[in-house]
């Protein structure tokens, strides 16, 4: 999987659905979503629904943690060692 | 007795045990009380007005716990802030309680940037670092300099302040002077400061403490907001009872929070429905022992009775408490007796040690065994009024019994069923959204016609907002614009969730809306 779109995939779900397409937010792909406080408790079940339905995997319960989503690059990063793994 | 003395006296009595530990840093109560002293002479040394509203805008954190026991100790007036809130909301606040210090974690320095200019009564800020932005007229001042003061006396304990028995005696003793305004939403819309006196706060305190057996022993994860009033009485009962408090913000990912309950070895778990659906459904919750762990306090809206059940069969031996209250009632009402969990179950139970409960008919009479009415709250805990808000108090406060809005009956056993809610308040997530709000901030959009707001059933949330909505002719608009649009007034979780639109909404005869039939729908 090519990481640049996916990266791009991943950052405009972020925007769109947590900051309503307000891009001048300036989201970095290494900004950490619990800092920033871009997403909260529930939203972080969003992502993960998006991302097993989007890239037909499945994201256990172990795997909810910072290392694997709390970042655009984090995302990418596991998704990749998901998809390959 | 005032609410700083709570930390004197637990200081006095356990000066050597861990007040709170967050990640890798803890506090003893003899440093808690140390750092606090020195934060309240720096207050006082301000030359407030009497009674000078404090804003604390910081996550939960030891900064935290430090600054609102030297809010107190300094003599003034605690404004726990949400940190979610949009800058307006929040400016509102400021603006409304007329804060003349706000201790802020500069994280949040890029919205507080905001509005600085626009408040003239603040005189100082207080942060944990350095902040950008500069204000020429104000004290900008961080916090780690204060606590480097050197303040010798601070470190003698005061063994006078040692309590022998935490009862009914210290709330006798407790004054009726305002101590903390906590915000919430209010049915017209505009947030409400409810006004909590030091014996609002530390009669409801002292009942918890005892209904929960609270003792030195326990220690509490804590995850909810120390702005939020549920939250609050997790601090001041932890402290008043010498236990220690276990802060860990990072309920978006749930295991970390279960690693750190069996690594802390937690004795208690508090949380709103939307937590426990959470650890239920999206983590290894069910799986794990706890061994530790005591109980569980559920309060902040109804849980589902088939939620409750499912948290009762995988820890039947745990205790689980099922709790009522609102922010005017400082904030525990009602507390179902874990014992009672499976015959009552849906019940929200009977008083909280010092509470009275009257269920009170639209003709004013009580209510009879098993008929609904509506909760009224008498006793030490329900709150001094509103702030700036006469009309409203008057609405709520009457012969000093607080009118909650909210319906119940008495079963034959004395227990308490909470059957709905008078006003228009969404319960979502633990918070109060008040559908007025929701409902002026969607018909300020000049292609919105109409615009009825609901509280609909979530499964994680308990209930979700959503807007039905008519559009002038000709426009288009889709969920994420009307979102968008809403973000730039209210808070993101009054944000409505779900859209749904009509060419027109249902009327009663009186041209009202028929929110009835909406919901049917």
């Amino acid at each position: 999987m090519e990481k640049d779109n996916l990266r791009k995939e991943i950052k405009d779900f972020i925007i769109e659905t947590f900051l309503f397409g307000d891009e001048s937010e300036s989201l970095q792909d290494s900004d950490s979503f619990m800092q920033t406080g871009i997403i909260d408790s529930t939203g972080i079940l969003e992502v993960t629904g998006f991302i097993e339905e989007k890239y037909n995997i499945t994201i256990e319960n172990e795997e909810m943690t910072p290392n694997n989503l709390d970042s655009v690059e984090n995302i990418v990063n596991f998704i990749v060692r998901k998809t390959n793994g | 007795m005032k609410i700083g003395d709570i930390l004197s006296h637990t200081a006095a009595t356990y000066p050597d045990h861990t007040a709170v530990t967050h990640h890798d840093k803890s506090i003893s109560y003899r440093e808690l009380q140390r750092e606090s002293e020195k934060l309240a002479h720096y207050l006082k040394e301000l030359s407030l007005s009497e009674g000078a509203r404090v804003g604390i805008f910081m996550e939960n954190s030891i900064d935290y716990v430090i600054s609102y026991f030297a809010v107190f100790k300094a003599g003034l007036v605690a404004v726990p802030l949400n940190t979610t809130l949009s800058y307006r909301q929040l400016s509102y606040i400021i603006s409304d309680c007329q804060a003349e210090v706000l201790l802020v974690h500069a994280r949040y320095q890029r919205m507080l940037a905001k509005f600085f200019e626009s408040q003239p009564a603040l005189k100082c800020i207080i942060s944990d670092r350095i902040l950008k932005v500069k204000l020429p007229h104000t004290i900008m001042e961080t916090l780690p300099h204060i606590l480097e003061a050197d303040l010798s006396p601070s470190d003698n304990i005061d063994k006078q302040t040692v309590i022998k028995n935490i009862d009914e005696e210290i709330v006798l003793q407790t004054p009726r002077e305002l101590a903390a305004i906590f915000y919430t939403s209010g049915s017209t819309g505009k947030s409400k400061g409810v006004m909590l006196s030091h014996r609002n706060l530390i009669a409801n305190t002292v009942g918890t403490i005892e209904y929960l057996k609270l003792t030195v022993q326990d220690s509490v994860i804590v995850i909810l907001p120390f702005y939020y009033i549920y939250g609050n009485s997790l601090l001041l009962t932890h402290v008043m009872a010498g236990g220690r408090l276990v802060i860990d913000n990072r309920f978006m990912y749930a295991e970390m929070i279960l690693d750190t309950m069996e690594t802390e070895k937690v004795t208690g778990f508090s949380g709103v429905p939307s937590n426990f659906m959470i650890l239920l459904n999206k983590s290894t919750f069910p799986q794990r022992k706890f061994e530790h762990l005591r109980y569980f306090t559920q309060a902040g809206g109804a849980m589902a009775p088939d939620v409750i059940r499912r948290l009762y069969k995988l820890f039947p031996h745990k205790e689980i408490y099922i709790m009522y209250g609102q922010t005017e009632a400082s904030p525990r009402v009602t507390y179902l007796p874990p014992e009672l969990l499976v015959d009552k179950l849906g019940s929200v139970g009977i008083e909280v040690p010092g509470v009275k409960v009257k269920i009170i008919k639209e003709n004013g009479e009580e209510a009879a065994t098993n008929e609904v009415g509506e909760i009224v709250v008498g006793g030490d805990s329900v709150m001094m009024g509103y702030w700036n808000q006469p009309e409203e108090q008057k609405e709520v406060l009457k012969n000093g019994w607080l009118y909650t809005g909210d319906l119940a009956k008495r079963d034959e056993d004395g227990m308490i069923f909470i059957a709905g809610r008078k006003k228009e308040i969404i319960k979502s997530g633990g918070n109060r959204i008040s559908v007025k709000e929701v409902e002026e901030c969607l018909l300020a959009n000049e292609n919105i016609i109409e615009a009825a707001v609901l509280g609909v059933k979530d499964d994680v949330f308990g209930e979700a907002v959503k807007a039905v909505i008519v559009l002038k002719k000709g426009y288009q608009i889709n969920l994420k614009d009307i979102q968008k649009y809403c973000r730039q007034t209210l808070a993101e979780y009054k944000i409505p969730r779900y859209v749904e639109f009509m060419d027109s909404l249902p009327k009663h005869k009186t041209g009202k809306i028929n929110k009835l039939a909406l919901m049917e729908n």
